[in-house]
């Protein structure tokens, strides 16, 4: 064969690959930057006022990413947070989501959380249809349990005065079935 | 003064009329004789063809400096140069087996020998050559550069047919020498247990093949075709040692050392009268760039081949693997990329497996071959972790196969086969498996230019616990197919295949019920459904010269109750029937010889659409695009290459393990493009006349960090020394 030509055809052909292999040069995958240690979470107080409907069997304090638009929304991964179980006839709950954390599957990590609710059940054990549970009381803005606040969670700390009234006799809009 | 001119001319004489001849042997470079090669001088009629053990002599040629062109069809033609004088010794001639040479190449996977251009689906065959240069330290390394496949981990996806879910249920039929190779439990394909050392060739068949494999054949097949038996006594010795390059990240440096890896590997070859056998032992130990993930692997293979008469040889092979290895399930989070979760600390995983298979095959006539076949594989693993995690699995397979030419125009082949395994499990349950199927398939040459194909397959399989007589999941599947061929001239071939393809759900997947660590339970599901799949391709070949060929398919494939992981709503894992998914994709395979015989370039690329039709998203773990560059330069006794392998950023994967509130393995839903580059130098030689090579091989060179499946970093930038030579 030609020489030269030889020498053009390897010539392209590494030109090609030399292009190729260059045509992506960052490291890929990175390590997060460090974050402060210590656990996530939040804290507050919830308030009962009124009498407790008859046979309740489950009160939780209960988080949701987002705004629940359909049944499938209340279990996870849009469900993030169960707390214990909060005693019958209770007139005050103080919580902290570190200390109270009924499903440790579940974790609290950073971010904006919409929808924190207390959801009362009749089951004996806990139930995850839709249809068992009724919603009591919302974290809400002014007072207004038709607008959900948002709770924001930062990376190592805990967000405190998260506190929700139940009104038995004032419930809040429920959430589809 | 007249007596002076007398001497002269007389010495002159004598040294003009010295003559001697060139003598030598061409062998393979596996040092076994190669009968048939033609060596000429180049520039005269001087010439002779090797015989049977590879020697060849040109005689009475004068003194000087020739060149010699070494030449046989399905090896790389050689020119080599020789000073004849009185001291030439024996010359040894190592010739490589040739690259492009479709014509020559012989496929079986489809359960006869066709050549590779009369094929009517996709098929890539790979050479030991292709395995040899590479050190692959096991055979899924070496499907990582095969385009159109795609390696998620340990599990293998042939155009999109897998995302992962562990090994469990594999959708691609392993097989040795048409022994489908997979375990009675998991139904996984432990790459390990191939003996890399002892393989002719590979073919891949890609789309299903179900009819004519059943189950787990739906995404396609990996035929493994294991060395005839050798004509001269060989031992090969195969050593390598390496070391992979530490992070660049200092969090993620959990050891101050380089972690190394190293293996050995003897394997003996002979034949005595009508018995040809193979001996292998192996040892291949890894500390691994991440904690908890090291494995320690003794390999030992026997093979022995009766040629019991001139029409019928018994073939009987046996794999042991004893494998102790740690059990890195995902990373702690991306800032300890390297370790695993502090829960999953410290596990490990003991396993043996024992595959026995014996293939009769007998010439009955001129017209009927038949091959019978059985097989034993056990598998014993325990898990040792909070709790023992322990199965106990033994399948046994049987098949009868019959090929008959009804004339030239008409082939036959039909089979039934059988299968049965029993498994004892503290996490699979007990239970049993069996399986019964039957199959034919006609292929006809009557038309000009056109191979028509039909095929069809019953399967009937039942899977019930033990002690029970419920059957939990019995299927009758029929799987039928067709294929066409068609020469349109000596360099241009069409193809197109339809068919169908159905996989029961394996005891794995059905019975399952207990953590596989990370946090992650699975759960059983005993509603699981076979899933079934129809799919069409069509392509080309086309053959520009013998140096360039271009290979183009079409594909398309509709799987309907598709078996994948999913979450259940109480945070388990559980596998599930999906309505329905599809998966279209183009795939181009071209092979270049540049410079004949020393430069060749080989470029793959793969679009693939794969969508979960019911849920309007991508399936997990498919990249939509892939592309591979493979280069060789081989300026004997050199050789250079260089591999770039590229997979576009997957779109969907497990994000309900991998983000809040679950939130199982922190930052797993990183992940990025893969860009990987390897490259090997290598030096061939003689070892008292016997072929021996070093290779120096560079693995992701640049170092770059990417992930095959979330939570787990593929191998850092690693380097190694490979020494194959023959006694």
């Amino acid at each position: 064969m030609n020489k030269k030509l030889m020498n053009k055809k390897v010539f392209t052909v590494l030109a090609i690959l030399v292009l190729l292999l260059f045509s992506k040069c960052d490291k890929g995958i990175e390590p997060e930057p460090e974050k402060p240690s210590g656990p996530a979470g939040f804290s507050g107080k919830i308030t009962f006022v009124g009498k407790w409907p008859e046979g309740i069997k489950r009160t939780h304090l209960v988080v949701f990413k987002n705004i629940i638009q359909r049944s499938e929304d209340f279990f996870p991964p849009n469900l993030c947070f169960v707390s214990d179980s909060i005693p019958y006839n209770s007139s005050e709950f103080v919580y902290n989501s570190i200390e109270n954390n009924f499903l440790p599957i579940l974790q609290l990590g950073e971010g904006e959380y919409s929808y924190v609710v207390v959801a009362q059940s009749k089951t004996p054990e806990i139930s995850l249809d839709r249809k068992d549970w009724f919603v009591v009381g919302v974290y809400c803005v002014n007072a207004d349990q038709s607008k959900p606040a948002k709770l924001v969670i930062n990376a190592g700390k805990i967000t405190p005065n998260v506190n929700i009234v139940v009104d038995f006799n004032n419930p809040p809009p429920q959430p589809p079935m | 003064m007249k007596r002076f001119l007398i001497l002269f001319l007389l010495i002159n004489t004598v040294i003009t009329s010295q003559t001697n001849s060139i003598k030598g042997r061409i062998i393979n470079e596996n040092a076994q004789p190669i009968f048939g090669a033609n060596i000429v001088v180049v520039g005269t009629n001087y010439g002779d063809a090797s015989d049977e053990n590879g020697f060849f002599e040109i005689k009475n040629i004068p003194f000087g400096n020739y060149e010699l062109k070494v030449s046989c069809i399905g090896y790389e033609t050689r020119r080599i140069k020789v000073n004849l004088d009185n001291n030439l010794k024996l010359l040894t001639v190592v010739l490589k087996t040739s690259v492009i040479e479709t014509e020559q190449i012989v496929v079986s996977a489809g359960k006869f020998e066709q050549k590779k251009e009369d094929l009517t689906v996709s098929t890539t065959i790979i050479q030991p050559e292709f395995i040899n240069r590479k050190n692959y330290k096991t055979f899924d390394e070496l499907l990582r550069d095969i385009p159109g496949v795609q390696m998620n981990l340990e599990q293998v996806s042939i155009r999109g047919s897998s995302g992962y879910s562990k090994g469990v249920g594999a959708r691609v039929l392993a097989a040795i020498n048409g022994i489908p190779f997979y375990s009675g439990d998991n139904g996984d394909v432990v790459w390990e247990m191939i003996p890399l050392s002892d393989i002719e060739r590979v073919e891949i068949i890609k789309g299903p093949a179900s009819s004519l494999y059943g189950t787990s054949a739906i995404g396609g097949v990996i035929n493994i075709i294991t060395r005839l038996p050798v004509k001269s006594p060989v031992t090969n010795i195969n050593s390598y040692f390496g070391a992979y390059d530490k992070p660049k990240y200092q969090t993620w440096r959990w050891n101050k050392n380089y972690r190394t890896f190293y293996g050995m590997e003897i394997t003996h070859s002979n034949s005595v009268s009508n018995l040809g056998y193979t001996i292998s032992l192996k040892k291949f130990d890894d500390l691994s760039y991440k904690r908890d993930s090291f494995s320690k692997k003794y390999l030992a293979y026997l093979k022995l081949n009766f040629k019991t008469s001139e029409r019928s040889d018994l073939t009987i092979f046996t794999n042991y693997l004893n494998m102790n290895r740690g059990n890195f399930l995902y990373w702690k989070d991306s800032r300890h990329a390297l370790i695993p979760k502090d829960e999953d600390t410290n596990k490990t995983v003991k396993s043996n497996r024992i595959f026995t298979g014996l293939i009769y095959h007998n010439k009955f006539s001129d017209k009927l071959v038949g091959d019978f076949k059985i097989s034993h594989y056990y598998t014993r693993f325990d898990g040792y972790g909070v709790e023992v995690t322990s199965s106990d699995a033994n399948l046994f397979r049987g098949e009868a196969l019959f090929n008959y030419n009804f004339s030239k125009k008409v082939l036959f082949t039909s089979g039934i086969e059988t299968s049965y395994s029993n498994v004892k499990s503290n996490i699979f349950s007990n239970t049993k498996f069996r399986g019964f199927a039957f199959y034919g398939q006609a292929e006809y040459r009557g038309l000009k230019n056109l191979i028509a194909t039909f095929g069809i397959r019953y399967d009937y399989i039942d899977l019930m616990p033990v002690g029970s007589r419920d059957t939990i999941s019995g299927k009758n599947a029929l799987t039928p197919r067709a294929g066409l061929n068609y020469k349109l001239n000596d360099n241009l071939v069409f193809r197109a295949s339809i068919g169908t393809g159905f996989r029961a759900p394996t005891p794995a997947e059905v019975f399952t019920t207990a953590g596989v660590g990370g946090g992650i339970d699975i759960k059983e599901n005993p509603n699981l459904k076979s899933e079934t799949s129809f799919s069409i391709e069509t392509g080309l070949l086309y053959q520009y010269s013998s140096n360039i060929s271009l290979d183009i398919a079409f594909y398309k494939t509709e799987y309907n109750n598709f078996i994948e992981p999913n979450l259940t709503k109480e945070g388990k894992i559980m596998f599930v029937n999906l309505s329905k998914a599809r998966i279209l994709g183009v795939e181009i395979i071209n092979d270049i010889n540049v410079i004949p015989s020393f430069l060749k370039l080989t470029l793959g690329y793969n679009y693939m659409w794969a969508r979960d039709i019911e849920k309007k998203k991508a399936m997990k773990y498919r990249p939509r695009n892939t592309f591979n560059v493979q280069l060789r330069f081989t300026p004997l006794p050199f050789e250079f290459g260089v591999d770039f392998r590229y997979a576009s950023k997957v779109e969907e994967i497990d994000f309900d393990v991998t983000q809040p509130p679950l939130a199982l393995v922190r930052d797993g839903d990183k992940r990025v493009p893969v860009y990987v580059t390897d490259i090997l130098v290598g030096y061939n030689f003689l070892l008292k006349n016997m072929p021996g090579k070093v290779y120096l091989n560079a693995k992701n060179i640049f170092n770059y960090y990417y992930v095959e499946f979330i939570g787990n970093l593929a191998p850092l930038r690693n380097i190694s020394l490979n020494l194959q030579f023959y006694l």
